[in-house]
């Protein structure tokens, strides 16, 4: 029974928020026990339909069925009452309460929780089922790692009987210990008979444990395809609609003067012995996972860690150990990877973004020049393709790509060397705007700079480096020169494993 | 040739963030036409009397909702202590006052300053919590005042500070000194490095740090203009009462953290300016002023401005979502 209908279907959806169109009769189905990914840049609606599907806006026309019945959705009650479980990237854990507790939250029956045994029962086997059954059922939940919450949220909704569950991102903040973990935890879901509809930014993911693939792009259907007849290139191009061509630009010329040496760098309890040099021109990636150090040894160059020892010199000149002000004296400045939190001012525009932090070249006797001001400003924008119009918009009103941009314009200064340290430049950046991103990274190195970078994406670290360090626990593993570069000798080495390294 | 010619073509983002902006704007307009309209239609409102003590509360006020501005906008929320350091500085002002106004008036802003700063210090340095600091320092203020004047009322000696009760063609002088301080405190904000580093901090502070701004130094520099421009209502209240005493400042920081919310002021800080606090102060004083004329009782007064703050407070909340 039932089994003739898709578990959740929709049937020629569009919809428009004023005069954007948003989706355009869109149609699609998940089938029961299946792993569906959904693809697209940012803006290709994918969050509209998971908006649509859970009941959050309203379709103009079309149709959302459940086992072949048209529903309609007022809420994301209705739907969570029909089994339609959206499991969001902001964990809605609650810290102080007990797993058994969170599990049950909001849940008619909490006020008799203790006494009922079989919502006790039924908690379990939902732990069990995304393998966090080892915990007991009183522990706090904040005392629980991020994966770990990631895993509690889906047991939360699979407790609740649960059916097709929309996970938005589940891997973006996670290591990748733990996405094994949230991907077994997918697997039994499947093996449950229950359906995931999976969204990511990272291609690899999706050949790793979906299914079939729903491709969107600019709010119409691309296509829907199995995923065991797809190659990843293909996928990209159905993405972009245009071959992926460039991802990366072509390396620049090896040889400039050495600009950049870092000897002997240690940060108590996070990077136990860094060396490198980086030559002007050259693109140096720090390669690691979450809690290799990697990324706080780049924060360290730029002055940003206080308690660092070891020596960083650019251009023979000693910086200041744990001084921003001496980085930014010789040129050395840091793009953050969370640019919410300390990378731009978002509440600010455009404008006052490009000149924040090199306010001294347009001021003069502690009297700032609007004229400097709008010359450096518009000048930013043309270095990194921020379209003009856009000076007087607030930062947060632009799309993530076109923030980072504003983050690298900011740094670039008239001089011709520098130091640019960027941590997962291309966080939050979807995949058309990113190769601008890498195009932009490889003309500011053909000005004189040298880029260091810190990546977690293999992909990123192989396609953009000159030079990779791999680095594991705050250990410098190995090193690598462009042509010794090969994805699965930095994989073997940031998750230290030899079994990788012999696949190779 | 004006450089904010060079690029102006609009874009739908910035319609919505320019709505978003007018509609506090608009909100506040509406609010002050309404009040100044029953303002013209109560009897008395202008009359000479009024308007003189309108215009003394007005600047009194105005001084110190102006440095409250650099508080809040610098991400530092607000201070309580702003009243008491006013009235400690009218204190020294009367104190000093034989000595002559000038001599008098500058020691009672490096007072204002020199308490100012070290809360500033202590908030930059140390990243202690600007409410809490705000809060112990005027524990200290009071204790250490009675100390040094058993709680007394000191009096200005003779005419002194006559200068500040005569008017300059037909205009008050505490409302041009008022004005004054609008337009230093506006120009320091627009045209210094101070004030766009303010702006940046109040902003976010995080990234502000990574850009190389000397955090400390912009708080502390905030601190030091609050305390300027509190020290300058300190010599006004210092003329208008013709006595130093700490009576005088209990309230006004209540009033000028009211004004600076009631322009539009971000809470959170790094959004925006003096001239908006300005507005606040107009509307706040002939608020009570109004109340006064209506004999309406205290309660009621504290009352209303609850109201309203609530209501500048909600509106912010608005126009950010």
């Amino acid at each position: 029974m039932g089994s003739l209908h898709p578990i959740l279907q929709a049937d020629n959806i569009q919809k428009a928020f004023g005069a954007v169109r948003a989706l355009n009769a869109v149609s699609f189905a998940v089938e029961r026990g299946e792993i569906r990914a959904l693809c697209g840049e940012n803006g290709a609606g994918k969050s509209t339909l998971v908006k649509l599907l859970t009941g959050v806006h309203r379709p103009d026309s079309g149709e959302i069925l459940v086992d072949g019945k048209p529903r309609h959705y007022r809420s994301p009650r209705d739907s969570q009452a029909d089994g339609i479980a959206f499991v969001s990237q902001e964990l809605s854990i609650v810290p102080h309460l007990s797993i058994l507790g969170n599990i049950w939250l909001g849940h008619r029956d909490v006020p008799l929780l203790h006494r009922r045994q079989a919502l006790r029962r039924k908690a379990a086997e939902a732990l069990s089922v995304v393998g966090l059954d080892a915990l007991p059922l009183n522990t706090m939940a904040g005392t629980l790692a991020l994966g770990e919450r990631q895993l509690l949220e889906i047991a939360r909704m699979f407790a609740r009987d649960a059916r097709v569950f929309l996970l938005d991102e589940p891997t973006a903040t996670l290591s990748d210990g733990e996405i094994a973990r949230v991907f077994d935890a997918l697997r039994r879901l499947r093996q449950a008979g229950r359906s995931v509809i999976f969204i990511t930014h990272r291609l690899a993911e999706v050949f790793d444990i979906c299914d079939t693939v729903t491709v969107l792009r600019n709010g119409s259907l691309v296509t829907q395809a199995e995923v065991a007849g797809l190659e990843r290139e293909q996928l990209i191009e159905l993405m972009l609609g245009r071959p992926l061509g460039q991802m990366y630009p072509p390396a620049g010329e090896p040889g400039g003067a050495t600009v950049l040496q870092v000897e002997g760098l240690r940060i108590p309890g996070q990077v136990a012995d860094l060396t490198f040099e980086a030559r002007a021109g050259q693109v140096v990636c720090l390669s690691g996972q979450i809690g290799s150090g990697a990324g706080e040894a780049v924060r360290a160059i730029g002055g940003l860690v206080y308690d660092m020892h070891g020596t960083v010199r650019v251009r023979g000149k000693r910086l200041v150990t744990g001084s921003v002000a001496s980085a930014l004296q010789a040129n050395v400045r840091f793009v953050s990877e969370d640019r919410a939190r300390d990378g731009i001012f978002l509440t600010l525009p455009v404008r006052t973004n490009l000149v924040a932090t090199q306010l001294d070249r347009v001021t003069r006797a502690g009297l700032v020049s609007r004229r400097a001001i709008c010359e450096r400003s518009l000048s930013a924008c043309e270095r990194v393709g921020i379209d003009h119009a856009r000076l007087e918009s607030r930062a947060d009103e632009l799309s993530g790509g076109n923030q980072q941009k504003i983050a690298v314009g900011r740094s670039l200064t008239d001089e011709d060397f520098g130091v640019l340290l960027m941590n997962e430049p291309t966080r939050g950046v979807d995949v058309g705007a990113r190769a601008e991103i890498y195009a932009l990274m490889r003309r500011i190195c053909q000005q004189g700079y040298c880029i260091i970078m810190m990546s977690t994406d293999i992909e990123e670290v192989a396609g953009m480096a000159d030079m990779v360090i791999t680095m594991y626990r705050g250990r410098q593993v190995g090193s690598y020169s462009r042509s010794d570069i090969s994805r699965s000798r930095i994989l073997a080495d940031i998750t230290n494993t030899a079994a990788a390294r012999e696949a190779a | 040739m004006n450089a904010s010619t060079f690029v102006r073509p609009a874009s739908a983002a910035r319609e919505k963030y320019r709505a978003s902006m007018s509609m506090h704007a608009m909100a506040v307009g509406c609010a002050m036409a309404a009040l100044l309209v029953v303002a013209v239609l109560t009897p008395g409102f202008i009359s000479l009397p009024n308007l003189i003590a309108l215009t003394g509360t007005l600047s009194l006020i105005g001084c110190v909702a102006i440095g409250m501005t650099f508080i809040t906008l610098g991400g530092n929320i607000m201070s309580f202590c702003l009243g008491a350091t006013c009235a400690a500085a009218s204190m020294l002002v009367a104190h000093l006052s034989d000595a002559g106004a000038w001599l008098a008036g500058l020691a009672g802003v490096a007072l204002a300053l020199v308490i100012m700063v070290v809360q500033g210090l202590v908030i930059g340095l140390f990243r202690a919590n600007p409410l809490i600091v705000s809060i112990a320092s005027l524990s200290l203020i009071l204790g250490v005042t009675q100390y040094v004047a058993g709680g007394q009322t000191i009096y200005v000696s003779g005419d002194a500070l006559s200068m500040l009760k005569s008017r300059v063609l037909g205009v008050p002088a505490p409302l041009l000194v008022f004005v004054a301080a609008v337009v230093v405190g506006e120009l320091m904000l627009r045209f210094t490095r101070f004030g766009y580093k303010l702006i940046l901090v109040g902003s976010n502070f995080e990234a502000a740090e990574v850009g190389g701004i000397s955090t400390w130094r912009t708080t502390v520099a905030a601190y030091a203009a609050a305390g300027l421009f509190t020290g300058v209502a300190g010599i006004l209240l210092a003329a208008r009462y013709g006595s130093g005493s700490m009576e005088f400042g209990v309230g006004f920081d209540y009033s000028a953290i009211s004004a600076v919310l009631v322009g539009g002021t971000a809470i959170g800080g790094g959004q925006g300016s003096v001239l908006r606090t300005m507005f606040g102060v107009v509307f706040i004083a002939v608020m009570q002023s109004l109340l006064l004329l209506y004999g309406l009782d205290v309660q009621f007064q504290y009352l209303l401005i609850g109201l309203v703050v609530l209501a500048a407070i909600l509106l912010q909340v608005r126009s950010k979502s």
